[in-house]
């Protein structure tokens, strides 16, 4: 009786258990800042970013994957690794800037909840503090695993960005060709076009989404014989992600766009939305943006704690106490505090905000990859499972298009 | 004598008797096979090469190397296993702080420098896992020496004495040459071994149980996170499973099995031993949140008819876990039970007396008893121990107050 009734509870486990780490990552990107990336990016430059999807979400799905195939043969998260083969004032630098980068990406999910609850009229300096306050309970409390569930089934409203897409008429055409064809060269001279292109791969592959993500496969203990079902979770979450995100730039290119408006409110960003839900569009689009930017703002900084104290040894873990793990429990503190914090400073420009944080994820996601990239060809280290050749021409083109944007950027600025 | 950092040691110059630069140390060599602690050679890298240069060739030992003999006799280095190379197998990796209970990371290790007769002696002592080895690492060759020595000063050390130091590694041949054998961690509870092997990587964890005593690895398994439980299991070979299952409680040990695929747990009862197998593979056939689920089959039952002293004969060659203890059960006639003693009274009263004199009212349920239920019995009644008996009315097995507190906290 026990074993009938174990078998198929196993066999169901075996599913769940690998279904999700990388899916999760995968919408990851699809947070505040990504959605206001996305959105603005289809509202400033209509279709003429949208064939930056495709290699994109090829690089996503190769650099997801490599995270989750080091977490499955080694079983160790991503900052230990770095920690035993680079030692330490290599890691300590690198967490330093990821510790800077997520702080911005903190930032955003703030501003998500606040600008997504400012549609309502209701003043960020209420929605703020008390959002910062119930993610870090939330958290600490460690109740987090139920409401993980609601998270992911409420992200079921990225669907309404693929309706809202269809809806809006956009011109298919135009739009299959800008995602098909070769860009014109003419874009990279615009600074603002090479800003947004950083941008929007920084926010669809995240730097902290691989920590994230290679952490969860090794805390779900998925082994090297499991994997298999991990590389697909990885695959089918990255280009579903990728999927709404096209969706996104197409729905706010032809309502925002083809209009002329710009966005500078999150009322503006919610007429995306109008042709799905017309005058409701606002209230669905609140919806969404509030459950992504919580989502990302419970998962972010807790993240980053256990990635920078795993990294530089610090006692790390939520099943700690306080005075057992000072480190850890100040460095998630303080994250939450001073990201949201900065919000409620006068004039802040919360979206511009938003989309800096992705433009910096952007800027040091090639460095993230280079130590993975050694990583992963390291023979002791992956054994039969180092990267193929594909593998790294992909990951390297990535590391070396994105160093190379980001002087160009910087060269253009001068 | 003077304690020096390995990570001051490495990259330092290594000076011949003429004061000429001849090469940077890279590494540093214990040969744990002659001395577990003694530093027996600074690999060196020179113009020509890799060389091991003995410590009894080293005059002074610091930032800067001198050796009492010329390049010409420093012999090449050749890689062997049996090597503990400090800043490879010691230096950012994780070890097990044994006095700490708990798994730390390395940033620094402190080696004693003494003079001895002509030659320095040197000795690893402990390593560092605090502020003062990692700044020391930040600061090295960018803040001037004195500076960094000033600042490193004000900083308390956090050390852990080398005798505290369980190293962990992977593979079984390397592991009998370095002489690794966590004697340390077998010494804790096995409640904290369990923290420490849940914070390790799975690899880890599966060294550690390849290696330590089974009846440790055992306890030690019983008190492990179900999951991680079975994953430690997986990755071990059967015939070393068996072995550890063998050790555990009969019930912990079908909940285990029961997890697992079952190929798998098939393999495993096969390598076991005839006895255990059969008690365990009765305890696979029942649900596992009922009474027979929970319970275990090694309990002490003695006949009707015996008195106190044949009760304390029982107890000394009684192998089971100390929890079913508590109890001692008398039975009749076809193993029926008729009564229960408590371990206390037994202790009280003077060994000719008839145990059946001494039993207490009690209290026994159905293999079939839900867990609300049971764990209702030990509340009502303020048990220790609970009898299951079938329908005959014979006993089966008995469930122990820290299976049901362990329950009771799962559900949460």
């Amino acid at each position: 009786m026990r074993r009938s009734w174990k078998s198929l509870r196993s066999r169901l486990l075996m599913i769940l258990a690998v279904i999700g780490p990388g899916f999760i990552a995968g919408e990851g990107g699809n947070d505040a800042g990504g959605i206001w990336t996305y959105s603005v990016a289809g509202a400033q430059f209509g279709y003429s970013l949208l064939w930056a999807m495709i290699p994109a979400t090829a690089a996503l799905i190769v650099v997801q994957e490599m995270a989750a195939r080091m977490g499955a043969v080694t079983g160790k998260g991503l900052s230990d690794l770095i920690r035993e083969e680079f030692g330490f004032r290599i890691t300590f630098f690198l967490m330093i800037a990821l510790v800077v980068t997520n702080f911005a990406n903190v930032t955003a999910e703030f501003a998500g909840v606040a600008s997504s609850l400012e549609l309502f009229g209701v003043s960020r300096y209420i929605v703020v503090p008390v959002a910062a306050a119930a993610v870090w309970l939330l958290v600490v409390q460690g109740t987090y695993g139920t409401v993980e569930k609601i998270f992911l089934t409420a992200s079921a409203f990225y669907v309404c960005y693929i309706v809202a897409g269809l809806l809006a008429r956009p011109d298919w055409l135009a739009a299959a060709r800008a995602t098909f064809t070769r860009p014109a060269a003419t874009g990279i001279r615009d600074y603002g076009y090479v800003y947004m292109l950083i941008g929007l791969v920084g926010t669809t592959i995240s730097p902290w989404m691989q920590f994230y993500l290679q952490a969860s496969v090794v805390e779900k203990g998925v082994t090297v014989r499991q994997y298999r079902a991990s590389r697909w979770d990885v695959i089918i979450g990255s280009i579903f992600a990728a999927i709404v995100a096209w969706f996104i730039i197409v729905a706010c290119a032809a309502t925002l766009h083809t209009g002329g408006i710009g966005i500078t409110s999150a009322a503006e960003a919610a007429q995306a939305l109008r042709p799905l839900a017309g005058e409701y569009a606002y209230l669905l689009f609140a919806a969404g943006l509030l459950n992504a930017s919580l989502f990302a703002a419970t998962v972010l900084p807790i993240t980053t704690a256990y990635t920078v104290c795993e990294g530089l040894g610090f006692e790390s873990g939520l099943d700690k106490k306080f005075h057992e793990a000072p480190a850890f429990y100040w460095l998630y503190t303080l994250l939450i505090v001073t990201g949201a914090g900065v919000l409620l400073l006068p004039n802040f420009p919360m979206i511009r905000m938003m989309v800096l944080s992705q433009v910096v994820n952007g800027i040091v996601l090639p460095f993230v990859l280079i130590f993975m990239l050694i990583l992963t060809n390291d023979r002791e280290l992956m054994g039969e499972h180092v990267n193929s050749r594909r593998y790294n021409v992909v990951a390297w083109a990535t590391v070396v298009v994105m160093i190379g944007l980001t002087l160009t950027m910087i060269v253009m600025q001068r | 004598m003077s304690l020096v950092a390995l990570s001051e040691l490495i990259g330092a110059s290594v000076r011949d008797p003429s004061g000429a630069v001849k090469g940077r140390v890279r590494e540093v060599a214990v040969v744990p096979q002659d001395h577990a602690t003694r530093i027996a050679y600074l690999i060196v890298r020179t113009a020509d090469g890799e060389r091991a240069v003995p410590a009894e060739s080293l005059k002074s030992c610091g930032p800067t190397v001198r050796a009492s003999a010329d390049v010409g006799s420093w012999e090449a280095y050749t890689p062997s296993d049996g090597l503990l190379l400090l800043k490879r197998d010691l230096l950012d990796q994780q070890i097990i702080d044994v006095h700490g209970r708990k798994v730390v990371r390395v940033n620094d290790v402190e080696i004693d420098s003494t003079p001895l007769n002509s030659h320095v002696a040197l000795n690893v002592v402990a390593v560092d896992v605090g502020a003062r080895g990692a700044i020391r690492r930040l600061g090295r060759g960018v803040i001037p020496s004195f500076t960094l020595r000033a600042l490193l000063e004000k900083i308390p050390p956090r050390v852990i004495p080398w005798q505290f130091v369980d190293l962990i590694e992977t593979d079984p041949a390397r592991r009998v040459k370095l002489k690794i054998a966590y004697e340390g961690l077998s010494r804790l509870h096995p409640a904290d071994i369990a923290d420490i092997v849940e914070d390790l990587p799975p690899a880890e964890r599966e060294a550690v149980f390849e290696t330590i005593d089974e009846e440790v690895a055992a306890e030690t398994l019983e008190e492990i996170d179900p999951h991680i439980q079975v994953s430690i299991v997986e990755s071990l070979d059967s015939n070393r499973a068996a072995d550890i299952v063998e050790e555990m409680d009969p019930d912990a040990a079908a909940d285990l099995l029961a997890d697992l695929p079952e190929a798998r747990s098939g393999e495993i009862l096969n390598e076991m031993e005839p006895d255990e197998r059969q008690e365990v593979s009765q305890l696979l056939e029942f649900g596992e949140r009922t009474a027979a689920g929970r319970m275990t089959t090694e309990y002490i039952a003695v006949p009707e008819t015996a008195v106190v002293d044949d009760a304390i004969e029982a107890l000394k060659m009684f192998e089971g876990s100390r929890e079913a203890l508590a109890t001692i059960y008398l039975t009749g006639p076809g193993h029926r039970l008729v009564g229960a003693v408590p371990l206390v009274k037994i202790a009280i009263s003077s060994p000719a007396v008839q145990l059946s004199l001494l039993s207490e009212p009690f209290l026994a349920c159905a293999p079939d008893t839900p867990d609300d239920e049971v764990a209702a019995l030990f509340d009502k009644y303020n048990l220790l121990t609970l009898a299951v008996v079938d329908n005959d009315g014979r006993i089966a097995g008995i469930i122990t107050a820290d299976d049901v507190i362990a329950m009771l906290r799962h559900r949460h």
